[in-house]
C-alpha cells in the first residue's frame, strides 16, 4: 500500500468525521517514506539499512487548541479510528465546517531531479563511500579513522484540509558526510564534511565525495597544531557557509511564530524596529532550487517562498505556520513542518541566511588588527525568550595584524541575538549555504544555513588558553 | 504480534539468508500539552513496525517496514537481502545464542494504562498552576506538558532467542519563563514515574519556577578558576557525554577518551558509575537488550577506577569479552547499537547546603547550554556555556550568564571532590545523579 492508494473521498470522509464534534480546522496528512543509508568505519561498509514508512496524522483545532492523532494504518478502519480520537476530545459542541476538497495541487518542477537514486545501483554508492574513505586516510598518516556515510530519502506527502486544500507532494533528500578523527602524540582532532541537497544522484560523484574527505581530513590534521583559544571580548570574523548558523540560532528561533505568540522571544513585538547592524537584510526561504532545506510546499500544503525577515537592520517578518497565522491575522509563509507524519507541525526555519555585501573576504580578514576567525562551527544552542546562544567551534584561527595565523581549539562563542546583529561591521561577498539537521521540540527537520563571510565588532569568545 | 516476527523470519531463512532476526515493535502513547490553563495539544498515538536484521557470507543487511502486510513483508526481506550483499564481511558479526533465562522485571503499571485523558489534563494544569503560584516573577510557562507511553516489543532470531515484554511510563515537563526589570531567564524541570501518582505536580512545577526566578539578575562575572557544583541536571549532561565514550564501540574505533585507561585512575575517589539495566524506576530498564540479551548491572568506574566498558554482541566478540547487554534501540527502524541503559552516580553523599556552606568562592551551576557542540566525548575537551549562582564564602550571590566553563574532561571527572544528597532522575538519557563539585574549573567572564 502507498499514499497514492487513498482516494478523496476517503479523505473528504476523514475531514468530516474529525470536525463531527467541533472545530474549525481539520487536516490530514498521509506521509509515505522510503529510505536508503550506507555507512562506512574501519574500512568496512558495514552499516546498510533502509526501509519503508506509511501513515497518517489527522489534526483537529479549535481557536489556540490542537488535537493531534496518528496511525501506521491508512485505510478506512485507521484514518476513522484516528478522526475519532481527536473529535472525542472536543466532545458536545456543534460540527464543524467543511469545504469540499478541490483540484489537487503539486509542483513537481520546484526542485528538478535528473537521476533517480533508486536507478543507481547500490554497490555505486558503497564505492563512494570507500573512494571518500580512501582520500581522508591518504591525505596524511595522522588520519586514523574515518566514517563516511550516505543517505538518501524520499517521501510522499499527501495534505487535505477543511479549508478545501488538497495538496500532493514528493520531496527527493540526499546527503554525503565525512568525519575524520587525526591523532597525534595523544592529541585527537576531529574534522567533518557534508553535502545535502533536495536532488538527485547528480549531486555525487567521486570528485565531489574526494573534495569533501580531503576537506574533513584536512581540517582534523590542521587542527592537531592547534593552541588553547584565548580567553575574551575580540572581534569575531565568521566564514562563509556554516557561518550562517550564528543568524540561524541568534535570530532564526528567535522569529519562529510560535516563540512569539507567547511572548517567549526577544524579537516579540518588534516588528518594524531595529534589530541588526543597517548593512544586515536577511531571509528565509523554503524555495531555493534544489536546496537541502527547500521543498514545494510545507507539510500544510502551503507554497513554500522567500521571506525577507529584517531588511537594512529592521525586523520585517516573522516565520509563520497555519495556525499561528490564523491568530496573528497574518499569512502563513510556508514554515510550517514536521518531522514525519508523527509530529504535529509548528512554525521552523528552512533556509536561513543574511545577504551577501560587496566586499571579498581577504578584506574583512585585511581589516581586522587582532581577533578570532571561526572557520567551521560543530553547532549551537539558543534560548529564544533571553537571546542568549552559545556555539561550538570545530575549526578556529587566531587573526594577527589583518592575516590568518595560529590554529586555535576549544573555543566557544557566547552571546546575545539582537546584541550580536547590532555589532556586524562587515559582511562579504563569497556568498555560501550548508546542510544541516535542526532539532526543536524533539522534531529534526533538514535546514539550509547561509552566509558570506563576515564580522562581528566584538563577541566574547570562551577557550582553555 | 509474533504471527508476522516468526514468519519474517522464516521468509528470511527462506529466501537465503544463514542467520536472522526479527525485532517488533507495538505502543501507544498520549502527550498533553497545557497554557495558560487550557488544553493547547493532545496527542494520541499508535505505532508499530519491525526491523529485519539478516546475515549473509559473514555480512549483515538492515531494512524495516511500519506495513506488517504480506508484500511489505516479501520486500523487507527482498531489501534486507539486498543491502547485505553490498555490506563487507565481517568476522565479528554475529548473532547472540540463546540465553538460559531472563531477569524478572515489573515494568508494566495496569493502573497508569486504565487512566483516562481526564485524569492527565488535570495533573498538566496542576503542574502549571504550581509554576505560576510558585513566585510573582514567573511571567509564563512556556510549555507544560504530560507524556506517557506502552510499548511492546516482541524478538526472535535463528539461534532460538524468543522474547517479549511489555513497559509503561510517564512524565510531565515544565518550563517556566521569569522576568524582573525587563530581563528573561527560564528553568525547567521534570518528574518522572511508572503511574500518576508517582508524579507530584507541585513539586515539578514550583521547582521549574525556582530554578528560572533564581536566575534573575544574572550578569557576567570576572574570569576566574574555582570550585563549581554542578546540580543534578548540569551533571547528568555531562554523565551524558561521557556515557558515549564507555562503549566498547567508541574505544574499538578509536573515538574514546577512555580507550587506554582500563583499570586506571579516571575520576575522584568519591565518584562511582553504573550501567544498571535493572533498576526498578529506570525509564530504560528491560529483561533483555535490543539483541535478546539479558540487561544487567555493569559498574563502569567504582572509587574513581575505570572498570570496564558496555558492550553488544558484536563489540564483544570483537573485543573478546562478554556482551554486557547494552545492545539497545532507539526503534525499530535500526539495529542494535551500544548504547547506555539507565546510569546511576553514586558515592558518599553530603548534604547539599553543607558543601555549598564550605565553599569559598565558587559557581553552582544549573544549567549547561551547547553540551551537544562544546563538549568532544573523543579528545575530551569541553566548552561550555553555563548558568547558575556565584558562591561566595559560602553563601549563594550574584546569578552568573554568559559566561563559560572549559577544560578537559578527565581531569574535571578527577576533580570532583564531593557527592550531594540530592539524587534523582533525570529523563534525557535515563540518568540518576546527585549533584557534583569539582574543583579548579576554569570559568571565562568578563
Amino acid at each position: 500500500m502507498s499514499s497514492a492508494d487513498i482516494d478523496k473521498d476517503l479523505l473528504a470522509a476523514t475531514l468530516a468525521f474529525s470536525l463531527a464534534s467541533g472545530g474549525d480546522f481539520a487536516e490530514v496528512y498521509v506521509e509515505d517514506r522510503t529510505s536508503l543509508n550506507l555507512r562506512l568505519e574501519d574500512n568496512k561498509v558495514e552499516q546498510v539499512s533502509g526501509g519503508h514508512e506509511l501513515g497518517a496524522g489527522v489534526r483537529l483545532t479549535s481557536g489556540d487548541r490542537t488535537y493531534y492523532a496518528y496511525t501506521d494504518d491508512v485505510g478506512e478502519a485507521g484514518l476513522r479510528e484516528a478522526a475519532k480520537a481527536v473529535a472525542a476530545a472536543l466532545r458536545g459542541a456543534a460540527a464543524g465546517g467543511v469545504q469540499p476538497l478541490g483540484g489537487e495541487r503539486r509542483n513537481p518542477g520546484a526542485h528538478p531531479v535528473r537521476i533517480a537514486p533508486e536507478s543507481v545501483a547500490i554497490e555505486v554508492k558503497s564505492d563512494l563511500l570507500r573512494a571518500a574513505n580512501e582520500a581522508a586516510r591518504g591525505h596524511s598518516s595522522s588520519i586514523v579513522q574515518v566514517t563516511t556515510g550516505y543517505s538518501e530519502g524520499r517521501q510522499h506527502v499527501l495534505i487535505a484540509n477543511s479549508l478545501g486544500d488538497l495538496v500532493r507532494d514528493e520531496r527527493l533528500r540526499l546527503r554525503f558526510v565525512v568525519q575524520a578523527i587525526a591523532r597525534r602524540e595523544g592529541v585527537i582532532q576531529t574534522g567533518f564534511e557534508t553535502l545535502g541537497a533536495s536532488a538527485g544522484f547528480e549531486i555525487l560523484d567521486e570528485a565531489t565525495v574526494i573534495d569533501l574527505a580531503l576537506g574533513a581530513a584536512g581540517q582534523a590534521v590542521t587542527m592537531l597544531d592547534s593552541r588553547p583559544a584565548p580567553v575574551g571580548v575580540m572581534p569575531v570574523v565568521m566564514a562563509n557557509g556554516f557561518g550562517g548558523t550564528l543568524f540561524h540560532e541568534a535570530c532564526g528561533h528567535g522569529l519562529e511564530a510560535d516563540a512569539i505568540a507567547k511572548g517567549a522571544s526577544i524579537y516579540t513585538g518588534k516588528l518594524g524596529t531595529v534589530v541588526a547592524a543597517p548593512i544586515v537584510s536577511a531571509y528565509d526561504d523554503g524555495s531555493v532550487a534544489n536546496g537541502w532545506g527547500s521543498q514545494a510546499f510545507d507539510d500544510e500544503g502551503v507554497p513554500t517562498q522567500k521571506t525577507m525577515v529584517i531588511k537594512d537592520g529592521r525586523l520585517t517578518s516573522y516565520l509563520y505556520d497555519r495556525l499561528r497565522a490564523r491568530a496573528a491575522g497574518a499569512q502563513p509563509t510556508g514554515n510550517g513542518r514536521r518531522q514525519s507524519f508523527r509530529y504535529v507541525p509548528i512554525p521552523r526555519m528552512t533556509t536561513t541566511y543574511i545577504a551577501p555585501g560587496d566586499v571579498s573576504p581577504d578584506d574583512v580578514i585585511a581589516a581586522t588588527k587582532r581577533g578570532f576567525y571561526a572557520k567551521s562551527l560543530a553547532g549551537g544552542q539558543v534560548e529564544p525568550a533571553s537571546g542568549n546562544f552559545v556555539f561550538g567551534v570545530a575549526e578556529g584561527y587566531l587573526i594577527e595584524n589583518g592575516r590568518i595565523t595560529a590554529p586555535l581549539r576549544g573555543a566557544t562563542l557566547i552571546g546575545n541575538g539582537i546584541d550580536i546583529l547590532t555589532r556586524i561591521d562587515m559582511i562579504a561577498n563569497d556568498f555560501d549555504i550548508k546542510s544541516g539537521v535542526c532539532g526543536k521540540d524533539g522534531q529534526g527537520v533538514p535546514v539550509g544555513t547561509g552566509q558570506a563571510t563576515l564580522r562581528i565588532g566584538e563577541m566574547t569568545v570562551g577557550g582553555t588558553g | 504480534m509474533f504471527d508476522v516476527v516468526d514468519k519474517t523470519l522464516e521468509l528470511a531463512l527462506a529466501g537465503g539468508a544463514e542467520g536472522a532476526e526479527v525485532y517488533a515493535e507495538r505502543s501507544t502513547s498520549r502527550r498533553i500539552r497545557v497554557y495558560h490553563q487550557q488544553v493547547e495539544e493532545l496527542v494520541a498515538a499508535r505505532r508499530k513496525g519491525l526491523g529485519l536484521r539478516v546475515f549473509q557470507h559473514g555480512a549483515v543487511g538492515y531494512a524495516y517496514t511500519s506495513d506488517t502486510s504480506a508484500e511489505a513483508l516479501d520486500e523487507v526481506v527482498a531489501r534486507a537481502l539486498a543491502h547485505a550483499k553490498v555490506s563487507d564481511h565481517d568476522e565479528f558479526a554475529v548473532l547472540p545464542e540463546k540465553a538460559a533465562g531472563y531477569p524478572a522485571l515489573e515494568l508494566f503499571d495496569a493502573d497508569l494504562a486504565a487512566t483516562d485523558d481526564g485524569a492527565k489534563i488535570e495533573l498538566a494544569l496542576a503542574v502549571e498552576r504550581a509554576a505560576l503560584e510558585a513566585d510573582t516573577r514567573v511571567k509564563l510557562v512556556e510549555d507544560t506538558s504530560y507524556a506517557d507511553g506502552d510499548g511492546e516489543v516482541f524478538l526472535v532470531n535463528s539461534k532460538g532467542v524468543r522474547g517479549s515484554f511489555r513497559a509503561n511510563d510517564c512524565y510531565t515537563f515544565a518550563y517556566a519563563l521569569a522576568e524582573q526589570n525587563g530581563q528573561i531567564e527560564t528553568g525547567l524541570s521534570y518528574a518522572v514515574g511508572r503511574n500518576l501518582a508517582e508524579l507530584d505536580a507541585q513539586a515539578c512545577g514550583r521547582e521549574a519556577a525556582l530554578r528560572a526566578c533564581a536566575l534573575l539578575g544574572s550578569r557576567k562575572v570576572p574570569s576566574m578558576k574555582a570550585t563549581v557544583v554542578l546540580d543534578p541536571y548540569s551533571a547528568a549532561s555531562v554523565i551524558a557525554v561521557i556515557s558515549a565514550a564507555l562503549t566498547a564501540d567508541a574505544v574499538q574505533r578509536g573515538r574514546s577518551l577512555f580507550a587506554s585507561l582500563e583499570g586506571k585512575q579516571v575520576a575522584g575517589e568519591r565518584f562511582s558509575l553504573t550501567d544498571n539495566g535493572l533498576h526498578p524506576n529506570g525509564f530504560s530498564s528491560a529483561p533483555f537488550d535490543g539483541e535478546g540479551v539479558p540487561c544487567q548491572r555493569t559498574p563502569l568506574i567504582a572509587a574513581g577506577v575505570l572498570q570496564g566498558f558496555l558492550y553488544d554482541t558484536y563489540t564483544a566478540a570483537r573485543g573478546g569479552r562478554r556482551s554486557t547487554g547494552n545492545g539497545l534501540r532507539g526503534s525499530y527502524t535500526g539495529g542494535p547499537a551500544v548504547r547506555p541503559t539507565n546510569l546511576i552516580v553514586g558515592g558518599p553523599a553530603t548534604p547539599v547546603a553543607d558543601l555549598i556552606g564550605s565553599i569559598e568562592r565558587g559557581v553552582l551551576v544549573t544549567n549547561l547550554i551547547g553540551v551537544h557542540s562544546g563538549a568532544n566525548p573523543i579528545s575530551g575537551e569541553f566548552s561550555v556555556g553555563i548558568n547558575g549562582i556565584l558562591i561566595e564564602s559560602g553563601r549563594l550571590t550574584t546569578p552568573v550568564r554568559e559566561v563559560t566553563l572549559a577544560g578537559d574532561i578527565i581531569t574535571m571527572l578527577t576533580n570532583v571532590v564531593a557527592l550531594g544528597d540530592d539524587a534523582r532522575w533525570v529523563p534525557s538519557g535515563s540518568i540518576l545523579t546527585p549533584s557534583l563539585v569539582v574543583e579548579g574549573m576554569s570559568i571565562s567572564g568578563e
